[in-house]
């Protein structure tokens, strides 16, 4: 059902080095999305290096061996590209867009500063002010930045992910060129590589240009496996930050299986029905009947590792905190003693299907897509069978994973109180 | 994440520039214009309603009338309560979103192909029988007072506020964003009275994008819209000419450990005749991520994670500004940097390179961004509608682009970037930098966040 219109008519190759290539070929506008997936991110640092994955993201854009410092954005923006990138626990993605005209240059330039990235000191120093900046801005000048870095911290004790991706200040401070020389060895191998393109192009001339370019950098030993698993946890943890604020916030989350486990669709139902759109549980009765709450959100994304599924209320001022935990564990409780009706549960399969249809309505989206299913779930293929992972969802499975993940042994719970008024 | 700079999309050098594919428009006897642009390939239809007048038209004491007007047609119609409305929205997996900008109100539904007619439904009720319940407007408007303080928790969020006060001014009509005081004012009756004023025929624009059938929908969608009354054609209002005031206003937040600023001057309006120019300039002064404001504050000095600046394209002359962020210690020494990048593309002007550069990059990237999907081809149609432009704005694009001369180009940076009578609000703390930046202004306005409203 997902494949109607640009659908499954996506063609995939492995290069000799092992960098696996898919293609989806789109006419529509002269336009080209390129995705690169590296299976590198936080969760395979250690304490010292944290944040290093995420740096690495901002040095790939600092200089090669062919094209120095600032080229990569001089040549592709004067050949009418604009680039981004992100980092998360799991990946660090490199998004391309570009006229068609431009695939060889960023074939060319993708390919050098994979082979042969410069580490400049002098540069480095710099992009460490950058780096640390955009920390200052998202974490520490952010109530909610720093309230989910504080949540992740005390709800994870032995696994990656209780460090956040942007690292900690001491350690952005304190990496040295050896760790960036041995991480990027770790991380940047054509074979730990899913290239994605989606646009105006040929699988053919894809190909020859991945052939000519990448495809002679030799493979290397992907990142070592992710030993640790977190252990389970078995009573709740509470953190409190109390700093400046017109308003408190309030965080819970869950432990809940990594994205491959059989109760994705269940646990992506499940938000769903608590918090998406005004007809949901949670914001019905946090945000307009009771009045309790500004907004109220859960967050469960793709994970390669077990991770959580997080709550956030913003409560309403004059309101205190604990009221709104109090109506988020009694609706919780509400879906672990009661089936959900029939109808509810078909609003929220019709909701996330639509939403997957959004997701695909750009070329950048689907390049996204096709790399997040591909890496995240292990066969690109599965986008276009995930309105039968949902279709397949029923109430006992609703029920049943309230009550396995739901519970208070299982949550931690992070609150911002305002102080000095 | 590298940076999201907020710039021009396009295409390239030698290539055919995309077109606005053929659209149909259709004004109804009540006035309604109707736009459709059929197209398959995505299952889905984007309806666009825009209905003219927006802030400006609301009595400056009450800002915040037009969108909270706007958030409350889906709370209680003529055939449906809040939450019938809700969930029939929900089950059919369609979107729904209303909001005001400085020329009108905004709502945009988009529904699966094959719920046309329910989707349909669902959106004309809301817009065109809406019952505005005593209740539902007392809870929109508290929760949009808590908002208006919680915003200012996050500095980078709150900044804009501050500076279209500092900048337009209180007698501007884009001069008065709304705060906790303006909010509180407003009764049911004002909502009442503001919609029988502006939700009219003669100020409604429907645009129609995606899979849906033109000829049946041209019916159903005259049928549906010709109901609304005719009313009478919303007046512009007037305005007060811009100045260069050349006034600091540091907002101070004790505990903030960087200090955000904007930086503006008078720009243009939305149809003035150096837009094409300007959307050139701007790109390499701060549009980009190569952009003289970028390369020197973030590569070449560490000394932020980004910097940019904007051009305003309100039917009202608007704002030039200049958007960054520094720690606290290097405050001043950003600031100064800011304006001598200011100063040195006022004085020294662009190359022959960088204006190539410039031009492919705006050209490249215009397909994706307002050509590319359905929601971007109602935001263009409906846009052109609203303003009075016609297609050619799109599909003359790169004619006009490529005609930019050197000379043009420089001519305009000169006219618009200058040094003098710049409005500059800083969001710190006022404790740590407020007496170096008087070096900026003798006198600047202080204002504490926690004060209520967006300064003066």
């Amino acid at each position: 059902m997902l494949a109607v219109g640009q659908g499954q008519n996506v063609q995939t190759a492995t290069l000799q080095n092992g960098m696996k290539i898919l293609v989806q070929e789109d006419h529509a506008i002269p336009s080209v999305a390129m995705y690169f997936f590296y299976r590198v991110g936080s969760r395979n640092e250690h304490p010292g290096i944290t944040g290093i994955s995420h740096f690495f993201e901002h040095m790939m854009f600092n200089g090669a061996k062919k094209y120095g410092p600032k080229q990569f954005d001089i040549q592709m923006e004067k050949a009418g590209g604009r680039n981004n990138a992100y980092t998360s626990e799991d990946v660090t993605v490199y998004t391309d867009w570009f006229p068609t005209s431009a695939l060889e240059l960023m074939m060319d330039m993708e390919a050098d500063r994979i082979r042969d990235l410069a580490f400049d000191p002098k540069i480095i120093e710099s992009e460490r002010g950058v780096v640390y900046s955009e920390r200052r801005t998202s974490v520490d000048n952010s109530n909610a930045g720093l309230l989910r870095e504080q949540l992740s911290a005390a709800a994870y004790t032995a696994h990656p992910y209780q460090w956040p991706v942007v690292g900690w200040p001491s350690d952005i401070e304190a990496w040295s060129m050896d760790d960036l020389k041995a991480h990027f060895r770790m991380g940047y191998a054509p074979n730990n590589c899913v290239m994605v393109v989606v646009g105006d192009v040929s699988m053919a001339g894809v190909l020859a240009l991945a052939k000519k370019y990448i495809e002679p950098i030799p493979r290397q030993a992907p990142p070592p496996p992710v030993r640790t698993l977190e252990p389970e946890q078995q009573g709740e943890r509470r953190v409190v930050i109390k700093k400046a604020a017109q308003l408190p916030i309030v965080m819970a989350a869950y432990h809940v299986p990594e994205s491959k486990h059989p109760d994705d669709a269940a646990l992506s139902l499940f938000q769903a029905l608590l918090t998406r759109g005004q007809s949901s549980r949670l914001y019905k009765r946090m945000v307009d009947q009771d009045q309790l709450a500004l907004s109220v959100n859960a967050s469960y994304g793709e994970a390669l590792d077990p991770s959580l599924f997080t709550f956030s209320i913003q409560p309403r001022s004059g309101i205190d905190p604990a009221r709104t935990e109090k109506v988020l564990y009694e609706e919780l409780e509400r879906l672990q003693n009661a089936p959900v009706a029939a109808d509810e549960l078909q609003k929220a399969k019709n909701q996330l299907l639509a939403s997957h249809y959004r997701e695909l309505k750009t070329i950048a989206g689907r390049a996204n897509a096709l790399g997040t299913y591909e890496v995240f779930y292990g066969d690109y293929s599965k986008l276009f069978s995930s309105d039968k992972e949902l279709e397949a969802v029923t109430a006992a499975d609703i029920q049943r994973i309230a009550k396995k993940y739901f519970g208070e042994k299982n949550r931690t719970v992070a609150t911002l109180l305002p102080e000095g008024k | 994440m590298k940076l999201l700079i907020a710039a021009l999309a396009t295409l390239q050098l030698g290539v055919a520039q995309v077109k606005l594919p053929q659209y149909s428009r259709d004004t109804l006897p009540n006035g309604a214009v109707i736009l459709m642009l059929p197209r398959t390939g995505v299952p889905l239809v984007h309806f666009r309603i825009l209905i003219k007048g927006g802030t400006e038209a609301e009595p400056p004491q009450m800002a915040g009338l037009a969108s909270v007007t706007s958030a409350l047609l889906r709370k209680g119609t003529a055939k449906r309560t809040a939450d019938q409305f809700s969930q029939e929205l929900d089950f059919l997996g369609g979107t729904f979103d209303a909001g005001a900008d400085n020329s009108s109100t905004t709502i945009t539904a988009e529904f699966l192909g094959k719920d046309f007619d329910r989707g349909l439904d669902l959106l004309s009720d809301a817009v065109l029988n809406p019952a505005f319940p005593e209740q539902e407007a007392v809870k929109e408007l508290a929760r949009r007072v808590d908002a208006a303080r919680s915003v200012k928790d996050n500095a980078q969020a709150a900044i804009g506020s501050y500076l279209r006060t500092a900048f337009y001014g209180k007698q501007h009509p884009y001069g008065n964003p709304p705060d906790e005081t303006t909010l509180a004012r407003i009764q049911r009756k004002d909502i009442v009275d503001f919609y029988g004023r502006i939700y009219r025929g003669r100020n409604l624009i429907v645009a129609v994008t995606g899979d849906f059938d033109p000829a049946q929908a041209k019916a159903k969608l005259a049928e549906v819209f010709g109901k609304s009354p005719a009313g009478t054609a919303y007046a512009w209002a007037a305005a007060p000419a811009l100045t260069r005031k050349g006034r600091l206003t540091l907002v101070d937040k004790p505990d903030a450990t960087q200090t955000y600023f904007q930086i503006a001057q008078p720009g243009i309006d939305r149809k003035n005749a150096d837009r094409v120019k300007l959307d050139l300039v701007n790109t390499i002064f701060g549009g980009r991520f190569t952009s003289m404001l970028n390369d020197e504050l973030r590569v070449n000095t560490g000394l932020t994670y980004g910097a940019s600046s904007s051009v305003e394209r309100s039917r009202l002359p608007g704002a030039i500004t200049i958007s960054t962020y520094a720690k606290t210690e290097t405050t001043v020494q950003a600031i100064d940097l800011a304006l001598a990048i200011l100063k040195r593309l006022s004085d020294t002007g662009i190359t022959a390179e960088q204006l190539a550069s410039a031009k492919a990059y705006v050209k490249g990237l215009f397909p994706t961004s307002r050509l590319e999907t359905m929601d971007q081809l109602g935001g263009v149609m409906g846009e052109l509608e609203l303003n009075g432009l016609t297609r050619d704005e799109i599909d003359g694009y790169f004619e006009r682009i490529d005609a930019v001369t050197l000379a043009d180009a420089n001519a305009v940076a000169k006219k618009y970037y200058r040094s003098d009578g710049l409005t500059m609000v800083l969001v710190g703390p006022a404790g740590k930098i407020g007496g170096d930046v008087k070096k900026y202004d003798a006198n600047p306005v202080v204002v504490p966040i926690k004060a209520p409203g967006w300064g003066q």
